[in-house]
């Protein structure tokens, strides 16, 4: 269960990270977050990771952790990434019309 | 543009350097870099890869007890290599369902050591009777030591390659400067800056792993590459042994006593093994003069859970089975090698990670690739005419096409030859392997005759078409179609034919989007052309 639990910690930690930048925030929302909201969304992004790793270390140990731990932060991030640029296209698409 | 932006005239100055530094050392040995990433990550399943190749060979439904296949192939190498001084087998596993085996010849000139290496059943202890093939192990191999050359001369191409590839990485970091506040940023339609952000994305979302596996890269060929710490400090044969004996599990033939006598139980002696590491976590069997009073016998550890390629092994007196010692540790030095040695190998890995392992490499493969495509992206803007680009540019486009679409072709002509190639042709592995740069030569001739353009869609094509058909090959040509591994749950066959069609979909998407791009020349920058001009050239491209 610690490879689906950690995947989807990370996936979330991602999705807040990426929410808690100016840009995406301009291209998803149409407008910058207040100060507080973007700094929760950090903290909180960055805890998910964290106890991601939490997680994958506890189970597995550092070495075989940290090799898991690095696995799951680039493939979430590209899967974060994709989404991003899937739902910018689909808005861009919808917009025109 | 980037230079207005720099309010410091020095820190524009470095990353200027960096980036230019970055530039050619990507290309100069681009194409083999991309070559070796590409087979090394398809190498993470080299195991699944040499079952698919080897069809004859049954699926494993559960792992044999392997104290009783130690026993049972150490009773038929005595048979196929008497007099051995040295065998050595590697057990079945959940990954592997034959017993790799290899032993040096009893008799050969002096001065000369012979080498034999076989697969055997581990149900009935034969040698396998599929056919000939160098399966998985090839891409493997390919990977670091390239072929039709002497290993040495392919392992100092990878070593300088790999080192490339390290200052690139670096010199690439530091030229990006914004990896956090670009992190997610994808400009869609833009031309270089989204060929520029799609190679920032897979550079740095693996950025860990490509810095890892670049450096421990290095690490696995370093006695080679700088042998003289090692020269300077080992000078006698007996230390040189204790080195050896650090480094791997192979325990090195001393002089036989020339008194003859059976081998103990060789099952008993990895019961013992078991007993301590688990059921089926013994890796490997060696032993050294068998059937000499002086025998010994060495039983390794797995590679499966432990991030370290240190070896671990119980060693036995080959005529009682008395365990000798246990080694189980090795010094600090010794074990920073097998850690970074084990990274890179990724053999620890449970079905998990070596996905996350393969995913992630292919992003490194589709880093180097983008890397590629870019410096023709970037230059063709600029060309005084594009349809009669410098010589550089041309060169540097065909290649591209060659190493990336066309070693696709090739890699997936290998799988292909391995299907139609009767049985019985003589050298028929190497035959596997001839045919994979038959293929390869081809895609370079059809490069250099096609446009490029055409060359990129077809040869993209002809990947997506060889892909996709390869499952249908499959069950027309084996006993093993894909319903059949579906309902066996067989997953490495039906993985393998499943995987081929997620990756000849990918290809389609590539051949898509290339045939439907429509390269942006430059015309506003260049007042001195006419717009008439340009357009008529563009039209003429397209045609």
């Amino acid at each position: 269960m610690s490879h689906p639990l950690s995947f989807m910690l990370c996936l979330a930690g991602f999705t807040a990270l990426a929410f808690a930048m100016d840009r995406q925030q301009h291209d998803l929302i149409g407008r910058s977050l207040p100060a507080s909201v973007t700094r929760a969304l950090r903290i909180a992004g960055a805890c998910a990771l964290l106890l991601a790793l939490g997680v994958l270390v506890a189970w597995q140990g550092w070495g075989l952790g940290l090799v898991m731990f690095s696995g799951h932060t680039s493939l979430t991030a590209g899967i974060v990434h994709v989404t991003l640029i899937g739902s910018a296209r689909v808005y861009a698409r919808a917009s025109k019309h | 543009m980037k230079t207005v932006q720099e309010p410091r005239p020095a820190g524009q100055g470095i990353r200027q350097s960096m980036s230019d530094l970055h530039t050619w050392v990507g290309l100069l040995l681009g194409w083999v870099l991309y070559a070796m990433f590409l087979t090394g990550t398809v190498a993470y399943f080299k195991d699944e890869l040499s079952q698919w190749m080897r069809p004859e060979l049954a699926h494993q439904t559960e792992l044999p007890d392997q104290a009783v296949v130690a026993q049972r192939i150490a009773d038929e190498l005595g048979t196929v290599a008497p007099g051995s001084p040295q065998w050595s087998m590697r057990l079945p596993d959940g990954r592997n369902n034959s017993v790799y085996a290899f032993w040096r010849t009893a008799t050969g000139t002096p001065g000369q050591r012979g080498f034999g290496e076989a697969n055997f059943d581990p149900a009935t202890g034969q040698k396998v009777t599929a056919r000939d093939t160098l399966g998985g192990d090839f891409f493997y191999r390919f990977h670091f030591q390239f072929h039709y050359m002497p290993v040495i001369w392919g392992r100092w191409i990878a070593g300088v390659a790999a080192m490339f590839m390290l200052v690139a990485i670096v010199s690439g970091v530091i030229t990006h400067k914004k990896i956090f506040v670009d992190f997610f940023t994808f400009r869609w339609g833009k031309g270089q800056r989204s060929w520029l952000d799609a190679h920032n994305a897979v550079s740095v979302f693996g950025l860990p792993f490509h810095f890892m596996i670049t450096y421990t890269g290095l690490v696995t060929l370093m006695a080679l590459y700088m042998p003289w710490g090692e020269q300077a400090a080992f000078k006698t044969p007996a230390e040189r042994q204790q080195l050896n004996a650090e480094l791997s599990a192979f325990i090195q033939p001393g002089k036989p006593s020339g008194q003859a006598a059976p081998l103990a139980s060789v099952e008993a002696m990895v019961r013992q093994a078991q007993e301590r590491w688990g059921r089926d976590n013994v890796g490997r069997v060696t032993a050294t003069h068998p059937g000499d009073a002086a025998a010994r016998v060495a039983v390794a550890r797995g590679e499966a859970g432990r991030v370290s390629m240190s070896p671990q092994y119980l060693e036995f007196e080959g005529t009682t089975g008395r365990l000798l010692a246990v080694h189980e540790g090795v010094g600090a030095a010794a074990e920073t090698r097998g850690v970074l040695y084990a990274l890179h190998l990724g053999r620890f890995s449970d079905s998990v990670t070596r996905w996350l392992y393969f995913l992630v490499s292919l992003a490194g493969t589709a880093m180097v690739g983008t890397g590629l495509v870019m410096w023709i992206v970037k230059r063709r803007q600029k060309l005084p005419d594009p349809e009669r680009p410098h010589v550089g540019f041309h060169i540097v486009e065909r290649l591209n096409i060659v190493t990336i679409a066309g070693l696709s072709v090739a890699m997936t002509g290998f799988l292909w030859a391995n299907r139609l190639l009767p049985q019985d042709l003589v050298a028929r592995a190497n035959w596997e392997i001839h045919v994979f740069f038959i293929v390869w030569l081809l895609t370079l001739a059809h490069a250099v005759l096609r446009p490029a353009k055409k060359a990129w869609v077809e040869q993209l094509w002809a990947a997506t078409a060889l892909l996709a058909l390869l499952p249908i090959l499959n069950a027309v040509t084996t006993q093993r179609p894909l319903w059949h591994s579906l309902v066996e749950g067989d997953w490495v066959f039906a993985g393998t034919d499943l995987m081929c069609w997620v990756l000849a979909g990918l290809h389609a998407a590539l051949a898509i989007r290339t045939a439907r791009h429509r390269p942006k020349l430059r015309s506003t920058r260049k007042p001195s052309r006419e717009p008439v001009t340009t357009s008529a050239t563009l039209r003429k491209g397209e045609a």
